[in-house]
């Protein structure tokens, strides 16, 4: 068994090292939503939103971390498909089980990075005042959100053309992110965009941290929806792969 | 259970939609042999040994690695494989790369020792995507030795290779070999075969059509030739009694006669004063023999 944890452990290090490497996990989700926190939270002023800066580095925070798990993750997965390594680690000791963990766990380690940067980049930048309690439960709440968008990025993964992948996991991203309300609060939206909006995850990512830095009764409802989505992905993606590996 | 072959094909077909890959192919491969399948592209080679390592289900028989089933991790942490379109992994480097795969098993060799029988001890911090296709493929070999194998799978090792790298690469795998490592490659040089196997089984349109040693299927195959137009007394039956004639083609007063010793034969033919006339000698390479034994399978 401690051969399986070893193996684990490696494969989770190489994912994390393989992240940091890849530039576009950092252009795309430490450097573009921090530019878009400094412009939104320098020009605009949310409507005269109370704590606007505050609620706009959730946004940006949970725009960067639905990045990193939709887009990077889901690429890196279907070119491991498309270049053979996955049919080249079917063949090793290493149980199938053992990949798809350590590819979360790095991502979620990842994350955890990603959150704090964006975190004390915009708070100290911006000095915003929050209780310790709110930074934590906020970064927690985005942090599990991020599994369920993994969990997208694995489904998106299973198509073999990885160009393709890619395309589809920036509109994806792109369109989840808007009528989520990371990039504009649904507040500004019309009622029909606001009722459309409350069945995204991205909107469910942001709710919880929103809530908190208001003040406001947190509603767990929007972890739960979350965490259906993520099964849902989950149930998909392994139904799909069973499929392809039945050759 | 000591005499339990390494690999045991029995009877298997692997129809895909439109094609049969493999055809009713029965083989077993003996523990501690090199043995290369040969055949032309799309002969259903690496249909087979993808079938062997439990990456493709036979539609009908059975195939048995080290007496058990492929999928099993058991066996598995046994074997190693170097497979064709696996590129390597993407911001990793060579060293990390090979490192992550020792991890996977048990008792891994040495990095050192992978670097060193790989040739990439240069390029070791290098990143793995940025090698060159053959550099790549020793890498492929690194990987598939890293956790020190009893029977290793080469799928068309040496595509891409340079001269230098070949040379060091058959070298290493001979040297496994003598170890008593098993190996099962696969090529479409009949050459490669001929230098590193001790048997050769030939598989053409799915089917076996030749297994031995590769001197003996040169021999049955082979492209060295006599012919010659008969003169009138002449007889099949007196060439067959010929020692060293491997085969004869006879066509109209042409004759063709194959055999792996045309220097001897000629004199044989002319000691015994056969009746011949415009004697011609013609020498194929190897590959001409092997393609002549595809022709004669069909």
């Amino acid at each position: 068994m401690s051969q399986t944890y070893r193996a684990t452990w490696a494969q989770c290090r190489a994912e994390m090292l393989r992240t940091i490497r890849n530039r576009r996990f950092v252009f795309f989700s430490i450097l573009m939503p921090a530019a878009f926190f400094f412009i939104f939270t320098g020009t605009m002023d949310g409507g005269g939103m109370h704590n606007w800066a505050a609620y706009y580095l959730m946004s940006m925070t949970s725009y960067g971390v639905v990045g990193a798990s939709l887009v990077t993750f889901s690429q890196r997965v279907s070119r491991e498909r498309a270049q053979g390594w996955i049919r080249l680690l079917r063949m090793t000791p290493l149980p199938s089980g053992a990949y798809v963990l350590s590819k979360a766990a790095a991502q979620g380690a990842i994350n955890i990075g990603l959150i704090l940067v964006l975190f004390l980049t915009g708070g100290l930048s911006k000095s915003i005042d929050l209780p310790a309690s709110v930074w934590i439960e906020a970064g927690l709440w985005i942090w599990a959100g991020g599994f369920a968008f993994m969990a997208l990025g694995m489904l998106l993964g299973t198509m073999r053309n990885s160009d393709v992948v890619q395309v589809l996991a920036t509109i994806l991203y792109m369109s989840l992110s808007i009528v989520g309300g990371l990039w504009m609060p649904t507040s500004a939206m019309p009622q029909i965009m606001q009722t459309i909006a409350k069945f995204t995850p991205t909107y469910r990512m942001g709710q919880g941290p929103w809530a908190l830095i208001g003040g406001q009764p947190v509603d767990w409802s929007g972890i739960g929806v979350l965490a259906v989505y993520m099964i849902l992905f989950m149930v998909v993606s392994a139904y799909i792969m069973k499929k392809q590996e039945a050759v | 259970m000591k005499h339990e072959p390494a690999i045991q094909i029995d009877n298997v077909t692997k129809q895909f939609k439109d094609k049969k890959a493999v055809d009713r192919l029965s083989l077993t491969i003996e523990k501690g042999s090199v043995t290369a399948l040969l055949g032309p592209n799309g002969a259903g080679k690496t249909t087979t040994v993808s079938m062997i390592l439990g990456l493709m289900k036979p539609t009908s028989g059975t195939v048995k690695l080290l007496g058990g089933d492929p999928h099993d991790r058991a066996v598995r942490s046994r074997i190693g494989a170097m497979l064709q379109d696996t590129s390597v992994i993407d911001d990793l480097k060579v060293g990390e790369t090979i490192d992550l795969f020792r991890s996977y098993y048990s008792r891994p060799l040495p990095l050192e020792r992978l670097l060193a029988i790989s040739g990439l001890g240069a390029e070791r911090g290098k990143l793995a995507a940025s090698l060159s296709g053959g550099q790549q493929r020793r890498l492929g070999f690194a990987l598939a030795a890293a956790g020190d194998p009893e029977v290793l799978f080469l799928d068309e090792p040496t595509v891409g290779m340079d001269v230098t790298a070949r040379a060091l690469f058959w070298d290493t795998v001979r040297a496994m070999a003598g170890k008593g490592k098993t190996v099962l490659m696969t090529t479409h040089y009949l050459e490669e075969a001929d230098q590193i196997a001790d048997r050769a089984a030939v598989i053409s349109q799915g089917r076996l059509i030749a297994d031995g040693t590769p001197s003996s299927i040169k021999a049955s195959a082979t492209g060295r030739s006599i012919s010659f137009t008969a003169g009138e007394s002449l007889t099949r039956d007196m060439l067959l009694v010929v020692p060293g004639v491997a085969d004869i083609d006879w066509k109209g007063s042409r004759v063709r006669l194959y055999s792996t010793d045309t220097d001897r034969l000629i004199g044989v033919l002319l000691e015994r004063k056969m009746p011949m006339r415009d004697i011609e000698i013609q020498s194929g390479g190897l590959e001409e023999a092997f393609q002549n034994l595809l022709k004669k399978a069909q």
